[in-house]
Order: structure tokens, then sequence, then C-alpha cells
């Protein structure tokens, strides 16, 4: 898949008098992996916050497929096509199973049609066994997984990850990467922030560096330059 | 007075199945549970906007409802009384010593406990809930009904204190309800009344009956807690 995804013109943000976002420009191709990296408060976080429609920023001109949104008042149709995912995941006091089909109920499909993807959701994260596990007795990289198996089973065309590797003990690490390397290989836009260099090196990976909230840009408006595969 | 025998009578009459003691219990029930009916879903709905919506004069409106909630009993029952009384605004709906004049009152003071602490609670939830809910594409009437969820010990610890504060008020009660027997006589205004006149019996025994409710709606929301609420 290719072809442009989401552009953005101007993305500015400050707390009080600090500017944490200043990015010019943001071109995000359909099918495409980009990994942000940078300092801590470079300004990642704020950025995908600001693409999830859950902070407010000053915002230019923006499209998302080829039409054009307000970050601002994001609509609904434009929520149903871009997921976030959170560094720590929250995970709601329910089932594992019905925190996955949370985005599923929320979209109005019944029960009949959910079951399936569900559990094709539960099996694509290898947590079957977690099932009867109350949410938050799951350690973190589990609750990782089942984040993400939450955000996958509604298939949006573009993922927003917040440092999903961070804080995991090596055996997490591996597995939340399996299912990152996935997601990158599936046909929707990845965008994760990360200092994990096995995340940032994968093949294909684009690198967007950020510094004291820019984007430090490769080749213009594409933003970043595909890291050669090794 | 002797202690002993007092309370011997009190829990012989509780359980002698007293028609006049019994009634007095199911009209304080009634009234404050209808009360908790209505004001509830409005109050919970209210502190979830004020937690969460930003406005000018918000800050302004959740101290106005903190501040409410020490306000005395007798003075709402008094302004209700000037309301409903034949000269007052809502003279003609004739609701002056009548139950609902009482579930009014009950509501008008359930309804400060009940926004001040629901507002503590969905403050205190943990913004990543409303922000997944969000983002996993609920509505915004979703995601309130999904953070309400998450934070429900909150909004039931506000609930079950806001059922404790009016089934045992008796300043409201006394003045718009009248404390007419078999009519708008509950267990506070009947234990006010039974112990002014000596009858120390019946004022224990619906003592004991407001401390059984007290403590079995503690005992619930223990309860709904799981194993957290029991530690």
């Amino acid at each position: 898949m290719s072809g442009v995804l989401l552009t953005v013109e101007t993305l500015r943000k400050a707390f009080g008098s600090r500017r944490v976002l200043d990015a010019a420009q943001l071109r995000i191709d359909a099918g495409e992996s980009y990994v942000l990296t940078g300092e801590n408060g470079s300004g990642k976080t704020t950025l995908l916050r600001v693409l999830a429609g859950l902070e407010n920023a000053e915002v230019g001109a923006c499209s998302f497929d080829g039409r054009k949104v307000d970050l601002g008042l994001y609509p609904d149709w434009l929520r149903q096509e871009v997921i976030y995912v959170h560094q720590h995941p929250y995970l709601f006091r329910t089932s594992v199973t019905d925190n996955i089909a949370y985005g599923l109920k929320a979209r109005g499909l019944s029960a009949a049609v959910r079951e399936p993807l569900v559990r094709e959701a539960i099996a694509w994260a290898g947590i079957g066994h977690l099932l009867d596990v109350p949410p938050h007795k799951l350690s973190g990289g589990e609750k990782q997984r089942v984040a993400l198996a939450r955000a996958r089973v509604l298939k949006p065309r573009l993922f927003l990850l917040d440092e999903p590797t961070a804080n995991l003990d090596a055996e997490a690490r591996q597995q939340t990467m399996a299912l990152i390397r996935d997601l990158c290989d599936a046909n929707s836009a990845v965008v994760l922030s990360c200092h994990d260099r096995e995340i940032i090196e994968l093949p294909h990976m684009h690198r967007l560096h950020m510094e004291n909230g820019r984007i430090d840009s490769q080749n213009g408006l594409n933003a970043a330059a595909p890291i050669p595969v090794k | 007075m002797d202690w002993l025998s007092t309370t011997h009578d009190a829990f012989a009459l509780l359980f002698s199945g007293d028609r006049e003691l019994w009634q007095i219990i199911l009209i304080s029930l009634r009234v404050s549970l209808i009360a908790m009916l209505i004001a509830s879903p409005a109050a919970v709905a209210i502190g979830y906007f004020l937690a969460t919506a930003s406005f000018p004069g918000r800050r302004f409106l959740i101290v106005v409802t903190q501040g409410l909630l020490a306000s005395p009993t007798v003075v709402v029952g008094l302004i209700l009384y000037l309301l409903l009384s034949r000269q007052g605004i809502f003279g003609s709906l004739k609701l002056l010593f009548t139950q609902e004049a009482m579930i009014i009152g009950q509501v008008l003071i359930a309804l400060p406990v009940l926004v001040a602490f629901t507002v503590s609670a969905v403050q205190g939830a943990d913004p990543r809930a409303r922000e997944t809910a969000i983002s996993l594409g609920a509505t915004p009437l979703r995601s309130a009904w999904t953070t309400l969820i998450e934070v429900r010990f909150g909004v039931m610890a506000a609930v079950f204190n806001a059922f404790g504060r009016i089934v045992s008020e008796i300043g409201c009660s006394l003045m718009v309800g009248g404390n007419i027997a078999g009519v708008t006589r509950n267990i506070p205004t009947a234990i006010a009344l039974e112990t002014s006149k000596g009858e120390f019996a019946q004022g224990i025994a619906l003592g004991f009956v407001l401390l059984i409710v007290a403590l079995g709606v503690n005992f619930a929301l223990a309860f709904a807690q799981g194993e957290g609420g029991m530690k």
C-alpha cells in the first residue's frame, strides 16, 4: 500500500512559556512505519497525543487520506482510523476479553460479529492464557500486549504507539517486539516513539528525529529517510 | 431510667412486629430511597461534568458544592418551608407536610454530597481511562460512562454517604413533613418525639434500626469493593 495518509502543516504547542512542539510539516504515508527518536522532553509523546486528538495544539492545514480535517475537533470518522496506545497502557477494570472488545462495542458491532474478531486478536497477541487474570494483576508486558490486541482488533489505518517497549523486561520486550514487527509488516501505518535500537533499526522503518519540539526531517516533506535494511 | 429494661423493651417492640414502629421505618426508607433515586443520576452527571469540563466559574461551582456539604438540614427545611407554605411561590402545589415535600428536601440535601463526592472520584480517576476510551472510538457519553464505571467505588461511596445523611436527617423532615403519624413520621422525627415524651423504648428501637441501616450501607460498600474493601 502506498500514498499519503496524513499530512500536517505546522504543529505548535507550548506549556506556558516552554514550547514543546514546533514542527513545520509532517507526512505519514499509508502502510509505512515511522519511529520518533529523540531525548526525553523532545516532544515525541506530545506529537503522538496531538495526532490522536488527545491534546490541543496550534495546527495548520491537515488532511487524512485526502480529506481535510481539524485535529482540534477530531471528527468521529478519524477516531475510527487512528488508535493511540499509551506508554503504560490503561486496561479497564473488566475482563481481558471485554477490554479487547471495547472498541468494537463502541462501534456498535453485535456480539456475533465481535466474538471471532476478539478471538483472532487474542490468538495474535498470544494472550489466551491471560483471559481469566484480572487486568490489574497483569505485568507491564502483558498489559502492553493486551493493549496492542485491543488496538489491532479495530484495524485502524494509523497506529500511534508511545514507547511500547519501555520498562519491559527482556522476555516481555521480545514478545512486544514481535507484535510490533507484525504491525509494521501489515497494511496500517505505524508511528511509534522509542529509544529501543532494535525497533529503530527494523527494516523499512523511517526515522523522525525530534529535538526541542522540532522534527529533524532528512528529506523535506517526506520527513524521514528509510534506514537501510541490515 | 433503667437502661437494661428499656433496651429489652426496645427489642421486644422491634421484634413484636409493632405496626406503628414498622410504619415509621417504612416511611423513612421509602422517602430516602425515592430521594436517592431522583438525586443520584442527576448529581452524578453534574459531578462528572464539573470534574471534566472546562468553563469559567467551574472552580467556583465546585467550591460552592463542597461548602453546601456542611449546610444545616434545618436551613434547607426552612427555605423549603417558605417556598411550599401557602404564601410561598409553590404554595398552590399543597405539598407542605407531605412525603413529597420530605423527598424534595432530601433530594436537596443529597445533591451536594453526591456532586462533591463524584467530582472528587472523577478528578481522582486515572486520566488514561478516559483517553483510552476516546481513542478506542467511544462517544463522549460512552467515555463518561466508562470513566464512571472505572471510579465506581468512589461513586458508590457518594451514594452511600448521601443516603446515610438523608436517612438520618431530622431538621428538614420535621420542618416540611410535620411529623404526622402514619404519614410523614420517619425514624429521626419519631426518635425526637418519643424521647421528648420520655418513651425511650421506641426511641432506642428506632435508633437501633438507623444504626443497622448505616452499618448495612457501609458493609454493602465494602462488599461491593471486593477484596480491597474488606481488608
